[in-house]
């Protein structure tokens, strides 16, 4: 489904990310795990139209996206729900996510699936998001994001600035929404959150991809173990 | 006293109108457009020559109305294609150079072309008695094309998706990226609304008094301390700025003179700078 091939990306022409290459095929549940500054948020913003890449290319469903603008990625069918959120914070809740579905229409039965995966929601509806808590915020963003019944989601930490119960949670309402048959792309610093919810993955460290394998091959391996499970 | 309140809140419509096409393009775009009041001033002139050419009024305004939004497309296509190019403070800078440059440009043609070209919409009849004072009938059509027309930007911005799309990109540009919206799009088609609403601007101001090839600049201004009293990107705001800047300008005028109503807006502008940076209803980042 999203195939990565040989991807750089950076700032003003120092690459924060190198020749990465990785794959997320269609049903699966796929992580990218590596500490604060590896590299995740810049390969995602450069995947997603929001950052052109200095060289490589990105497929999604065999078309090529490389370099293509966020807003046409979007409306392919692969949505993003970036670390800071980006929610339109005068709007209210339900006001965001009829937004979430453009370009087309509002679909009330997608609409009815995800307030009752996020029962929060539906009790906030009228608040403005700009007005709710990191938690509700969160939540906001992926309902958003499910309004357009995306074939692939793409979470940048949805774990930040949520206690540990609420990141559970978030994960938890992911897991719910990959036995529906989402496919899933998430990079994660919360490493055993990741493990509890993706088949696979792919380790990156200071911009390159380090590791793959499934979440059970990288759970046992012991430089993962002692670098982001903090066994010793 | 209830006669310059009522005077204020006519002259306060008005400054509200001239503010809400400059505000929503700068919110919308970091696009300062200078050359504003002379897309009014094209709009005034476009419907006084229809009108000596013996078009009947409403198809002149119609049509100066549409050159209005026409002026805004170019601006969109030319001149502030570069700009588009720029983000942040370089991008409002040069957007305010470029328009100052078209504004003059405007200004130097129809000074050349059309300097006596006047648009006066005198509307005939007796004044009307309002709260025991008699009103012009010009002002209050001015006032009520005014209140439909603010009554359809406030529908239009909350219950269709296109104004949704809009306000969305106002709110937080990457978001509205990442639902599908392109943001250039909707920046075009709030520069051609913005056209459309200088041409109004002239419209009604024409009916209370005569719209010439001079009045671009003083249009400008007027939209510019109302757009920063306001804040901007905000029509409500706007709204709320223009009938309190009214009030406070008539009362101004007649306590202590014409003359000084001007630098009173002025003060005001400024003093909301200082206190409330994003304006009256503004909310902090």
């Amino acid at each position: 489904m999203l195939k990565v091939k040989s991807l750089s990306a950076g700032y003003q022409g120092n690459d924060v990310v190198h020749q990465v290459d990785f794959e997320v095929g269609s049903g699966e549940a796929v992580m990218i795990i590596g500490s604060n500054g590896a590299g995740k948020t810049t390969l995602f913003r450069a995947m997603c139209g929001l950052l052109v890449p200095s060289s490589g290319q990105v497929f999604f469903e065999g078309t090529d996206i490389s370099g293509a603008p966020a807003e046409r990625i979007a409306r392919l069918g692969l949505r993003f729900v970036a670390a800071e959120r980006h929610l339109f914070p005068q709007m209210t809740v339900h006001e965001n996510l009829l937004l979430g579905a453009n370009p087309y229409r509002p679909d009330p039965k997608t609409m009815s699936l995800i307030l009752d995966l996020f029962p929060r929601l539906a009790e906030r509806r009228r608040q403005h998001a700009g007005t709710m808590s990191g938690g509700e915020q969160q939540m906001l963003a992926v309902g958003r994001a499910l309004m357009s019944k995306p074939r692939l989601l793409v979470l940048d930490e949805p774990s930040t600035g949520l206690a540990p119960l609420l990141a559970q949670a978030a994960y938890e309402a992911l897991g719910a929404l990959r036995k529906q048959g989402l496919t899933v792309l998430v990079a994660e610093q919360q490493v055993p959150l990741a493990m509890s919810f993706s088949e696979r993955g792919y380790v990156l460290e200071n911009g390159y991809i380090k590791l793959q394998g499934t979440a059970q091959e990288l759970a046992a391996n012991p430089i993962v173990r002692r670098a982001y499970l903090g066994v010793t | 006293m209830i006669a310059n309140i009522l005077d204020g809140i006519v002259l306060g419509l008005q400054f509200g109108l001239l503010a809400a096409g400059l505000t929503l393009v700068y919110g919308l775009g970091g696009v300062l457009n200078l050359a504003y009041g002379q897309m009014a001033v094209i709009s005034a002139i476009v419907i006084t020559l229809a009108l000596s050419a013996g078009v009947p009024v409403l198809l002149a305004v119609a049509l100066g109305l549409f050159v209005g939004g026409l002026a805004g497309l170019i601006l969109d296509l030319t001149i502030l294609r570069p700009v588009y190019r720029l983000r942040g403070e370089p991008r409002v800078l040069l957007s305010l150079l470029l328009t100052l440059g078209v504004s003059f440009i405007i200004d130097g043609f129809l000074n050349w072309r059309y300097p006596l070209e006047t648009l006066s919409l005198r509307i005939p009849g007796e004044a009307v008695e309002i709260l025991g004072v008699p009103m012009r009938r010009g002002s209050l059509i001015a006032s009520a094309i005014t209140l439909v027309t603010f009554a359809a930007l406030f529908g239009f911005f909350r219950y269709t998706s296109l104004g949704r799309a809009v306000r969305s990109v106002i709110q937080d540009q990457e978001g509205a990226r990442l639902v599908g919206i392109y943001p250039h799009r909707m920046l075009r088609l709030i520069l051609v609304l913005s056209g459309v609403l200088a041409g109004l601007v002239a419209v009604t101001r024409s009916m209370v008094t005569p719209v010439d090839a001079q009045s671009g600049l003083s249009i400008t201004v007027f939209a510019l301390i109302v757009t920063v009293v306001g804040g901007l990107g905000n029509v409500a705001g706007a709204l709320l700025a223009g009938i309190i800047l009214g009030i406070v300008s008539v009362i101004a005028a007649n306590l202590i003179g014409t003359y000084i109503s001007l630098i009173i807006l002025l003060a005001a502008a400024a003093l909301t700078i200082l206190i409330r940076p994003a304006g009256l209803l503004g909310v902090k980042e």
